[in-house]
């Protein structure tokens, strides 16, 4: 007797949590083939599908059915429809009518507790163990992340589905070899199984709540089930599940602003500083290194070391960086150093300033500020800078004289003291009256000059006046005469005797040439012009008294008029 | 009474004439006795109570170019930068062309940390820089006076002198005196208003920001360390503004420095 073709899917409930199994059988009681089950969209997939047949005869009549199995978990809540499911079945298609599910809130006791869910629930458990939910900034904390287990549970293997990125931190995952059971791990104070997945460093670069993303794991379980075997042992069943730690906020704190120290560049933890030259003592163009060391444990891969600030006359290169830096589950740990290469140019003492190193110890929740001791570098040797420009209003600029010898020069061991508010000189009182006087002086004797002088000369030059005026007028009288010589020498002889008479201011009529040798010489005329001018009276006698003897009339008016000038002059 | 008054004010006059004299006497042996024991502890190499014995002989009103050569030196083997610095500049203003000074000079100014170019000076200005040089201050001035009366001394002469000869010799001395003393005197006074126009002075401060504008919004031009020669410029409540060797002005706020002059 056939019956009648029958294709159904059969739920295990139509109401669940999200945290609930729902388990679709979708079962026929013909055998068929190209069995194609729903997309499961809103579903994942925990298991199948498992088929299962059977066939039985009661009273002389054959039942069959053909099961389809899975095992399904909801994703969304809400009202979810689990779509046809589409078989062959003698040549005709079959389908399966849909199935509203509802899904609700987790539920806090899902199911029963011999459920292999309920077991795996209560006995596993993944956590992250953050060491700071509020650290500071590029303060450095560790996540580690820890799966318990406990009996009856054992695990068979872990697959990593969802691994977090750490976006908005400095990360730093630490290698753990084989994933190790400690047997004695302790979960809210019960005895578990404890296995350490994964271990990761963090710093964070950015304030504010920072969302560490979950880890999510899926695990392959053997959990005993209620059967047992021929022996009585428990057969262990298989199964999947994926368990995750959820989202962890962590709050990172900025660091105070106050007391913020200058240079401050961002260094957390706890250092030590240190400048090391690798010598002091060197020739110029020789070069030494000086070594800006930061020893300790914080974020030492994320700052910059202080550079250092020497004289302008070191040359310095541009530093070697070297990092050795271990980064354990405490953080980093090590030292970073920046290496500079020094050449000084001259010789001289150069004295390389503290440096200061800044940095926040979240310890102490205070910043620390180190500073390097007092470096001096002599260089003994090498040329000298000297500056050029000795001016000493304007600033002393650098050029460089190369001089051997040229070293420190000693100190003055002898001085003149001078007091130090003494007066300058220029545009005092003193310095005023100094100028004005010579001034004075020049226009009083001016003044004396004229009236003294001035009155003297009246009776003298007034007589000579009349004198040159008298000889003047007595060779111009002779000039007239140049065709008569009788004539002219007489004139010229008067005027000769008349000149001296007014010269020298006698009233005499008589002049002999011996007295007017005399008389000149008495005025300090010197011989020869004394003698020649008695010469010239002499030959003008001689003229006068023999007009036939050989004269000449021009050359002795010139000598006359010059003889005259001369005396002038002279008296 | 009266008498007794009388007499208190007589012995007052005296000290009062006295004093001074056998202050000023005292005080030359005692800045003398200072600076010779600066100078030993010194050669010891204890340049601290060197510099301390300097300094009370400056505290008694007495300087010289020797003694803050001397107090350049002791800063300088102690390495304090812009003390040595100063004390140089200073030595350097009252005697100018001292080869001594001007070495050691250089020396500090290596310590310095800023490299400062400075403004190349033109040719005229170097010619004159280096007549202006060529003597201090006082002894320009010195040099005016004695031009002028040697100027009189001679015009005179040619007032008085009746024979031709040697009064033109006079006259175109004097001339040619005159002329110098015209130079001298305008030297003089060039370098005064120079001096009084241009005021320098050391940072002291380890570290000085500059900044564009007398107020703390504005931009911050660069950094000054210590022992920078600045020329100060002005001066607006604890905000002053100054010029350094490469043209740069700016504004410093509560910077510690010393005037040089």
């Amino acid at each position: 007797m056939e019956a009648q073709v029958t294709f159904e899917a059969k739920v295990s409930k139509r109401r669940l949590g999200l945290n609930e199994r729902l388990r679709v059988d979708f079962e026929m009681n013909e055998n068929g083939d190209n069995f194609n089950p729903p997309s499961f969209s809103n579903f994942q997939v925990v298991s199948g599908p498992q088929q299962a047949v059977s066939r039985s005869w009661v009273n002389g009549v054959q039942s069959f059915s053909k099961t389809y199995t899975y095992f399904l978990t909801p994703k969304i809540k809400g009202k979810v429809t689990i779509g046809q499911a589409i078989v062959t079945i003698g040549g005709e298609i079959y389908k399966t009518t849909p199935v509203e599910i509802e899904v609700t809130n987790s539920v806090k006791k899902p199911n029963d507790p011999n459920n292999v869910d309920n077991i795996v629930d209560g006995n596993i458990h993944l956590v992250a163990e953050v060491s700071k939910s509020a650290p500071y900034l590029n303060e450095g904390i560790t996540v580690i992340y820890k799966l318990y287990f406990r009996n009856p549970i054992s695990v068979s293997d872990v697959s990593e589905i969802e691994s977090p990125s750490y976006g908005d931190f400095w990360s730093h995952l630490i290698k753990i070899g084989r994933a190790e059971i400690n047997m004695r791990g302790s979960y809210k104070g019960e005895p578990y199984n404890e296995v350490i997945w994964r271990k990761a460093v963090l710093y964070p670069q950015k304030t504010g709540k920072l969302v560490l993303e979950p880890l999510t794991l899926n695990l392959s379980l053997s959990i005993p089930s209620n059967r047992r075997d021929l022996f009585g042992r428990r057969i262990m069943t298989q199964t999947q599940k994926t368990i995750t730690t959820g989202e962890k906020v962590i709050a990172v704190k900025d660091l105070p602003q106050n007391n913020k120290p200058e240079n401050f560049s961002g260094a957390v933890g706890q250092f030590d500083f240190d400048v090391i030259l690798n010598k002091d003592l060197l020739k110029a163009s020789e070069s030494f290194q000086a070594k800006i060391k930061v020893k300790g444990k914080g974020n030492l891969k994320l700052f910059n070391l202080p550079t250092i600030n020497v004289p302008n006359t070191l040359e310095v290169y541009e530093p070697e960086h070297d990092e050795k830096v271990k980064i354990t589950i405490s953080g980093m740990q090590g030292t970073i150093e920046d290496n500079y290469t020094i050449v000084p140019q001259f010789q001289g003492k150069y004295p390389i300033p503290p440096i200061q190193f800044s940095y926040f110890d979240p310890k102490s929740k205070s910043y620390k500020i180190l500073k390097s001791q007092n470096l001096i570098v002599d260089v003994f040797e090498g040329p000298t800078a000297v500056s050029t420009n000795r001016n000493s209003k304007s600033i002393a600029p650098k050029t460089s004289i190369p001089m051997a010898d040229n070293a420190f020069r000693y100190i003055k061991l002898e001085t003149k003291f001078e007091s130090i508010d003494k007066k300058s000189l220029w545009r005092s009182k003193f310095f005023w009256t100094l100028v004005i006087f010579p001034f004075f002086i020049l226009s009083v004797s001016f003044l004396l000059k004229r009236i003294f002088y001035g009155r003297n000369e009246d009776v003298t030059k007034q007589k000579q006046r009349r004198a040159e005026q008298l000889t003047k007028k007595y060779l111009s009288s002779a000039k007239k005469y140049f065709d008569d010589q009788a004539q002219f020498y007489e004139v010229l002889e008067r005027a000769l005797h008349n000149y001296l008479k007014a010269k020298l201011k006698i009233e005499t009529t008589e002049l002999s040439k011996s007295k007017i040798k005399n008389l000149l010489h008495l005025k300090n005329v010197d011989e020869k012009t004394a003698s020649e001018y008695v010469e010239v009276i002499e030959s003008c006698e001689r003229a006068r008294y023999s007009p036939e003897s050989l004269v000449n009339i021009k050359d002795d008016f010139k000598n006359a008029s010059n003889l005259i000038g001369k005396i002038d002059r002279q008296i | 009474m009266r008498k007794r008054e009388k007499f208190n004010m007589a012995k007052k006059l005296v000290f009062l004439f006295i004093y001074p004299v056998l202050g000023m006497s005292f005080g030359q042996t005692t800045s003398e006795f200072l600076f010779n024991e600066g100078n030993k502890a010194y050669n010891a190499g204890n340049y601290e109570n060197a510099i301390s014995l300097y300094e009370q002989t400056l505290e008694m009103g007495k300087h010289s170019a020797d003694i803050y050569y001397n107090l350049g030196n002791a800063n300088y083997r102690l390495n304090k930068v812009a003390e040595s610095v100063y004390y140089f500049e200073k030595a350097m203003l009252m005697r100018p062309n001292d080869k001594d000074i001007i070495t050691n000079s250089a020396f500090a100014n290596n310590m310095t940390i800023d490299a400062i170019e400075k403004i190349p000076v033109s040719q005229i200005d170097q010619i004159r820089n280096s007549i202006i040089e060529t003597f201090s201050f006082e002894i320009w001035t010195y040099f005016t006076i004695i031009l002028l009366w040697i100027f009189t001394i001679l015009f005179l002469a040619y007032l008085f002198f009746i024979r031709a000869r040697l009064k033109r010799i006079f006259f175109f001395s004097s001339l040619s005196i005159l002329l110098l003393f015209i130079l001298s005197f305008s030297i003089t006074y060039s370098i005064d208003q120079n001096e009084k126009n241009k005021k320098f002075a050391i940072l002291f401060s380890k570290q000085t920001d500059i900044w564009s504008e007398p107020n703390q919004q504005a931009e911050r031009l660069f950094v000054l360390h210590e022992g920078t020669k600045m020329q100060l410029l002005d001066s607006l409540e604890e905000w002053q503004k100054i010029r350094i060797a490469n043209g740069s002005e700016g504004w410093i706020k509560d910077a510690s420095f010393k005037k040089i002059n």
